[in-house]
């Protein structure tokens, strides 16, 4: 064999031995793009079983993952897609995997158990949802066991409503120019409280419609330090309910990172209102609602819808009050499944440990989307 | 072992070569195909400013502003000049097509310096055709890679001739061309000098004593080698200076965007077909040919060795070598570009095997090499048809005249679902974004923080990408940012929990204008990053400048030598022919 020869086949080899490494230990970058845990040991060992079927959930290839179940004579592939994704739009239906961790309950000769902790990213943050998968060896490879949750059906019913509805008229591009646009609701700010939280000042707050109209709401906040400076402006974002009916209250909270409340002199609040056209629908019964203990402290409870209309994305605000009616703090949550007619649906709302030993009481409000489009 | 006598096979001339990319390319880019590609708007909406504020490199119109000098400007700004006889649009088709030209020079040129007249004269040929190129001009858009490389490989000959005759008129032509050739596109002078020139001035060490009168030296080659590179270095180092300024000031240090180019094409298969059999066509089935006759020549072997490490490099994360030798640099350049120069550097190889072939199979070769260009070509420009940037397409004149109508300006916007028709809403509008294509560009902390792409398309980029536009939404006062241009519902849950209502519908309802309240009016940004006056004006005089005075150095006569022995890479005249291969 003589040297070109031997050259050529150097660079051949060479390229096909870097691409075999490349595949069985890929970059991270190219892990990522084949999807969230991809294993090249197939299914050989229980592990990888579970991890690749994720890896197919994270990237959408339905079909490879149900295709790979160990009991997918049970359900269709649709009923795993909707367990997944919701059978209705909501949250879940455009989440993506963002990451997953797997972790093993016990491993025996040919079967197995597996605690997968799974967060999905949508576009209002991310949710976590935590499976007890089981894996069967079948012909010696293993399969996952998939526990499907069958997602509850509306039945064909007629459901009557009668609610509140305000519908506005503003003032059109021919009217007069003197003519005047209606004027906007007044509201007020009925509580107010700065907490120092570790990483940053948290203004807790609650703001009352005082009108007769629905307001749409915002609150600004400003922190003043101790030489007049601005320390940071923030308003509360997703942490308040916007729209508030007449006499409504919303619970809000406005962060402000990396600021420290000893460096705060002065706080200014700007409270927003605007007229909008709203009604009471869908009405959003809250039941059940109880505080639970630490490690994982939350307040729990059960959505009813009582309209009609599915609701595609719930957000429920939670305030936490002491044994004197003091805030003590506001946190909320995201549905990530839509809120069928009346069919109850469970809520968490995460405390931080610290304040939830002093929580006396609660109050929860929902706002929601519904829409057509998605 | 077969011998065939090739005498009466003629090089394919020059002029040939450019009506078969007349013939080729002038419909597609009078049709504006390559405005359908990923990038194609961004290059015009950089030329829309240059025509605009040639002098002023500050864009407020993205990130709430961002300095052009951090993107050589080369094309841009000759898209810029013609667009004043063209439009802008036309122009950059227009420029485009020059690249195009001069791909096929450059190829043809670069290919002279490896093989035989014939084998150049196809390897020009099938630059014309080649899949990577179209892939790049109609798919990709990217006119700065595809205007720096042609320049790139017109200038390496000039520079072969001066490291083995000293010739000056020689030094001052590759200098002044591969000046130019960075001012198009800096990477491609970086990456370019190591795959390109390196084995260009392997090859002038090779061949030092093939010319028995001027015969160079080791240490004659070493030296003109150093000269060229320090006169290169200084002129570009001059030039660029704004670019170097903003480079340095401020690095790029963002969170990396994922890239598909950068994934295993075997595990990610749909990547492959995109950034490999695609961009390769029929190249592929070349590959063995070029590694074998590459191995079996020794003065090609340095030419081999710059295909191979572009090819590694091309193949982008599915072998670990990008990562090793780029290191953080991986995760922030996009790998189709080593394709595209691997392709390049493939070309005199592909010369001559389509030679061999022809003189072989003579009609059936020709047939057969027709089929496969075309099909590679084909396949490149349908591409952008089969996976389009953008999935629909739809217009933005009345989201412009929205924005541009009653004072709806005097705020800051972003778009939710638009893909890269935002670039050609920034031109149409008077008003400024917060978001932007030019990611290097982008100085916002809100953009740089999170590792997503464009704000319009956030959800592409997972949890990332909504960070991000969450981000920028929580603080939209600050940038006085007050609208929000919707197409893609995925978005709406976000805006109504985050306090924005829905003030105006367009385009038949399939776009929704999202408003926040008590927003005040857009200020500039003070941002340190401004370029002062003076860079201004550099950046709007050199660039430019050293790409004329290329053109009219080129015009300087050659040294007269004597005739010019064909550097041939096996006997001329009766060839063996495929026998090589095996034996």
């Amino acid at each position: 064999m003589n040297r070109s020869t031997l050259f050529a086949l150097f660079i051949a080899i060479t390229t096909v031995g870097l691409v075999v490494v490349g595949t069985i230990w890929p970059v991270h970058t190219a892990q990522a793009m084949a999807g969230a845990g991809y294993s090249f040991n197939g299914s050989s060992e229980p592990q990888s079983a579970v991890t690749n079927l994720l890896a197919e959930v994270g990237s959408h290839d339905w079909n490879a993952a149900y295709e790979s179940l160990a009991n997918r004579s049970e359900f269709s592939e649709a009923d795993f897609i909707h367990d997944l994704n919701g059978g209705y739009p909501s949250l879940r239906t455009y989440a993506t995997l963002a990451d997953f961790s797997v972790q093993p309950l016990h491993v025996l000769e040919d079967e197995g158990k597996f605690r997968v902790n799974l967060r999905w990213s949508s576009v209002v943050g991310v949710f976590q949802e935590s499976r007890d998968l089981r894996v069967a060896k079948e012909n010696g490879r293993w399969k996952v066991v998939w526990p499907l949750v069958a997602e509850q059906r509306v039945p064909p019913q007629v459901i009557p409503v009668n609610y509140l509805r305000w519908d506005v008229i503003y003032r059109g591009p021919g009217d007069d120019w003197a003519a005047q646009n209606v004027e906007s609701p007044h509201v007020r700010i009925i509580d107010m409280r700065p907490i120092d939280r570790g990483n940053g000042v948290s203004i807790l707050g609650e703001i009352l419609n005082e009108d007769t109209v629905p307001a749409f709401v915002t609150v600004k906040s400003t922190l003043i330090g101790k030489d007049k400076e601005v320390l940071g402006t923030e308003d509360s974002f997703d942490k308040i309910s916007h729209v508030l009916l007449p006499k409504q209250v919303s619970p809000f909270r406005i962060d402000f990172p990396n600021v420290a409340l000893s460096q705060v002199d002065s706080v200014k609040m700007q409270p927003s209102s605007s007229l909008i056209a709203a009604s009471a629908d869908p009405v959003i019964e809250i039941e059940n609602q109880k505080l639970s203990g630490a490690p994982h402290t939350s307040l729990t409870g059960e959505l009813r819808n009582e309209s009609g209309q599915i609701v595609n994305i719930m957000h429920v605000i939670g305030t936490f009050y002491d044994n004197r009616g003091q805030l003590l703090w506001v946190g909320d949550s995201y549905e990530n499944r839509a809120l069928l007619p009346n069919l109850p649906a469970k809520f968490s709302i995460n405390v931080p440990v610290d304040i939830a030993d002093k929580v006396a009481t609660f109050r929860v409000v929902t706002s929601s989307y519904s829409s057509t489009l998605l | 072992m077969q011998r065939v006598n090739t005498s009466e096979f003629r090089a394919v001339p020059l002029s040939v070569i450019f009506l078969m990319a007349f013939g080729i390319h002038a419909p597609l880019l009078l049709m504006k195909l390559p405005l359908k590609s990923y990038d194609t708007n961004f290059h015009i909406f950089f030329a829309s400013h240059y025509l605009h504020h040639w002098f002023e490199p500050w864009n407020t119109k993205w990130y709430a502003g961002f300095s052009q000098t951090t993107y050589p400007p080369l094309p841009q700004q000759w898209v810029a000049v013609l667009s004043h006889v063209f439009g802008l649009e036309m122009a950059y088709m227009a420029v485009q097509f020059i690249g195009i030209l001069l791909l096929a020079l450059g190829a043809y040129r670069f290919a002279r310096l490896w093989v035989d007249e014939r084998s150049a004269s196809l390897a020009g040929l099938a630059a014309v055709f080649l899949g990577a190129e179209c892939f790049l001009v109609y798919s990709a858009g990217q006119l700065s890679t595809t205007f720096a490389a042609p320049l790139y490989l017109n200038a390496l000959p000039y520079l072969y001739e001066w490291l083995r005759r000293n010739d000056w008129r020689a030094l001052l032509k590759g200098a002044a061309l591969s000046v130019a050739a960075a001012v198009a596109h800096h990477a491609t002078l970086l990456f370019g000098s190591l795959l390109f020139a390196a084995p260009v001035v392997a090859l002038a060490f090779l061949d030092r004593k093939s010319d028995e009168e001027e015969a160079a030296s080791k240490k004659g080659i070493i030296l003109r080698s150093i000269v060229a590179a320090g006169i290169v270095g200084a002129a570009i180092a001059v030039v660029l200076l704004p670019f170097w300024i903003a480079l340095i000031k401020y690095p790029v240090t963002q969170v990396p965007i994922p890239h598909p180019s950068r994934a295993n094409y075997i595990l990610s298969p749909q990547w492959g077909l995109n950034y490999f059999v695609v961009p390769y066509g029929a190249m592929i089935i070349a590959l063995p040919f070029v590694v074998w006759r590459g191995a079996s020549i020794s003065r090609l072997r340095p030419l081999l060795l710059g295909f191979w490490l572009a090819f590694l490099l091309g193949l982008g994360g599915t072998t670990p070598v990008g990562r090793i030798l780029l290191g953080r640099a991986f995760e922030v350049l996009t790998m189709e570009r080593f394709t595209y120069w691997a392709s390049l550097l493939a070309l005199p190889f592909v010369g001559l095997l389509a030679k061999e072939c022809i003189v072989r199979f003579r009609m059936a070769g020709i047939a057969t090499l027709t089929i496969a260009a075309v099909f590679t070509c084909a396949l490149a420009v349908a591409w952008s048809t089969y996976k389009p940037a953008d999935a629909v397409d739809f217009r933005v004149d009345s989201t412009a005249a929205w924005l541009n109508r009653d004072g709806h300006d005097r705020y800051r916007y972003i778009t939710l679902g638009f893909g890269n028709k935002i670039s050609r809403l920034a031109m149409m509008t008077d008003a400024n974004s917060v978001d932007g294509e030019w990611n290097s560009g982008r100085m916002l902390p809100e953009l740089t923080e999170h590792g997503g792409g464009a704000l319009t398309s956030s959800k592409y980029f997972g949890k990332a990408g909504l960070d991000a536009l969450s981000a920028i939404l929580h603080h939209a006062d600050h940038y006085g940012l007050k609208w929000v241009f919707v197409r893609d519902p995925y978005y709406e849950p976000l805006l109504v929990f985050a306090g924005w209502r829905r003030v105006d519908d367009l385009e038949d309802r399939t776009i929704s204008v999202w408003g926040k309240e008590d927003v005040p009016p857009a200020t500039p940004l003070n941002a340190p990053q401004i370029p002062p006056a003076w860079q201004g004006l550099l950046w709007g005089t050199l660039p430019i400048g050293s790409s004329i005075l290329a053109m009219l150095l080129l015009l300087i006569p050659a040294r007269k030598r004597q005739e010019q022995r064909a550097i041939q890479p096996a006997s001329s005249g009766d060839e063996l022919i495929f026998g090589r291969l095996a034996s």
